[in-house]
């Protein structure tokens, strides 16, 4: 029973150690949290109105209240399409049980891509409720949509149109570009959804 | 003579504190998510500095796999790494130099100079595989080899340096064999505490909106037989702890040193624990669970190796 009862130095300091790194550990947490969650805001989407693959009216409001995951593609590409929707199906089916959020596929294609041959497309991918919609415009619309409101070239439609996904808050600003074919990117669009999740509720 | 171990002795202790220091960001950059925060290895996004705007980027990369802030923290955890790197690879030029004839010493600051190798160049392959679980796991376990030997190496030099040190110390017989059977179960407590984080991982895949404690919820026979042991470890810590510092006779300065702080660190690790699982894996407490368990195991080798000496 000599020094027993005596804590030496030492093993003293480990605890103010300890809670000096939990301190910077801190710090350096909440930093990289905030650069997650403060996107940044790339503009608004203007004001549209197209048909849905129902062949109901779908707008800037049916955006509002909802995190929006947008895409341009078309029914006959053979291109990046396919992977970009068989990644975005990955998603929708990811997702499932959340309303909140919502993706919405815009037709590059028009005059094949009529209302009816997207809902054949929306079954294909199993689409059996209203997270997922796919729209149809007139051309010109489409265009204009892309290059004003999204700031994605759109020349040489159908072929040439973006593979991006658009990350849209519930007030219909623009909080991200991902690439639709990069594994890696989605993955990061999928940590920025939880954060504009978590800031919704 | 004397001196010249107490000059090699201080800076192996010193590569030690770096070791611990390495880990910490190790585990501050997993739990900020900020793993791929550079894509590439060893340059981040191309440069040797990370970039500052995303106007530095280069044209094949893309802009939304950038973000600064966890560019930084990824960075500087290479940084870190990599000067340890440097501060090891003295210790053992030093070792072959000067302690040659000291095999102890010789062979583990040549085990630290390739584990400190193979764990850094591991971490670029991390990078490649995107952060698969197992290979995150095999990179904190090279880690903690690698502080482990760092931690054996300076004892080594410590017992050179001090000779006389336990001589006139009288403790419990076989009291190292507890010491022993401490570092295994602790090894058991860290494979599954692994395994409950890769586990968390999946689920966070597949759940990725789910509240933290739902995840946790998820988590079924692992977690409560980690619980089971962790309070079976402080028993025994506090066992050797009572006879190493209450009842041995003449106990030297590095078992009282190294029971208190073993004891000290048991009770921390129980604290921060329960406190993740209640709270809901807030991340400043997965870093420094993480982190005590690394040092906690580092006290376990010392105790037991003074104990055996």
């Amino acid at each position: 029973m000599s020094s027993g009862n005596k804590i030496p130095k030492a093993a003293v300091i480990t605890i103010p150690v300890i809670l000096i790194f939990a301190v910077a550990a801190y710090i350096v947490i909440q930093r990289a949290e905030k650069s997650r969650s403060d996107l940044p805001v790339y503009g608004t989407v203007p004001e549209f109105q197209f048909t849905s693959q129902h062949g109901e009216p779908f707008g800037t409001g049916d955006l509002m209240g909802k995190i929006n995951i947008m895409d341009f593609f078309f029914t006959s590409c053979r291109g990046p399409c396919p992977v970009m929707h068989t990644n975005m199906s990955d998603l929708y089916e990811l997702f499932k049980g959340h309303e909140q959020i919502q993706f919405v596929s815009i037709s590059v294609d028009p005059e094949n891509d009529t209302p009816e041959v997207l809902a054949g497309y929306a079954r294909d991918f199993k689409v059996n409720d209203g997270r997922w919609v796919f729209l149809h415009a007139p051309i010109d619309s489409v265009v204009w949509l892309s290059e004003n409101g999204f700031s994605l070239a759109a020349d040489n439609l159908p072929n040439m149109h973006s593979t991006k996904f658009v990350l849209v808050d519930e007030n219909a600003q623009i909080r991200g570009y991902y690439s639709g074919t990069d594994e890696a990117s989605i993955n990061i669009m999928i940590t920025h959804i939880r954060e504009m999740v978590k800031s919704l509720k | 003579m004397e001196k010249k171990v107490k000059n090699f002795r201080r800076f192996a202790l010193f590569s030690t504190l770096m070791t611990y220091f390495v880990i910490f960001m190790g585990g501050l950059v997993r739990v900020s998510g900020a793993g791929l925060g550079c894509p590439d290895w060893p340059k981040c996004f191309g440069r040797w500095l990370p970039p500052t705007s995303v106007e530095q980027l280069p044209a094949h990369i893309d802009p939304s796999l950038f973000n600064f802030t966890l560019a930084w923290i990824e960075y500087f955890n290479r940084l870190v790494g990599a000067l340890l790197g440097v501060f090891i690879t003295v210790t053992t030029v030093w070792a072959l130099v000067s302690f040659r004839k000291f095999p102890k010493i010789l062979y583990s600051a040549i085990a630290a100079f390739f584990l400190v190798a193979l764990t850094g160049w591991q971490g670029g392959l991390l990078i490649r595989l995107e952060l698969e679980p197992l290979a995150v796991t095999i990179h904190m376990t090279l880690a903690f080899i690698l502080v482990s030997v760092m931690i054996y190496l300076t004892l080594q030099a410590y017992f050179l340096e001090n000779p006389q040190l336990e001589s006139n110390s009288v403790y419990r017989p076989k009291l190292h064999l507890w010491a022993g059977a401490i570092w295994l179960v602790s090894m058991l407590q860290i494979f599954f505490g692994t395994r409950i984080r890769s586990a968390i991982e999946i689920i966070r895949e597949q759940y990725p909106l789910l509240h933290e404690l739902e995840w946790l919820a998820k988590i079924g026979f692992m977690k409560h037989f980690h619980i089971t042991l962790g309070f079976i470890l402080v028993g025994m810590v506090a066992y050797v702890f009572n006879e190493a510092v209450n009842k041995s006779k003449n106990p030297s300065g590095l078992i009282l040193q190294g029971s208190w702080a073993m004891m000290i660190l048991v009770v921390l690790q129980v604290i921060t624990g329960l406190a993740l699982i209640f709270i809901g894996i807030p991340p400043i407490l997965q870093v420094l669970h993480l982190w005590i368990s690394s040092i906690f195991f580092g006290t376990i080798l010392i105790v037991y190796s003074s104990l055996k000496a």
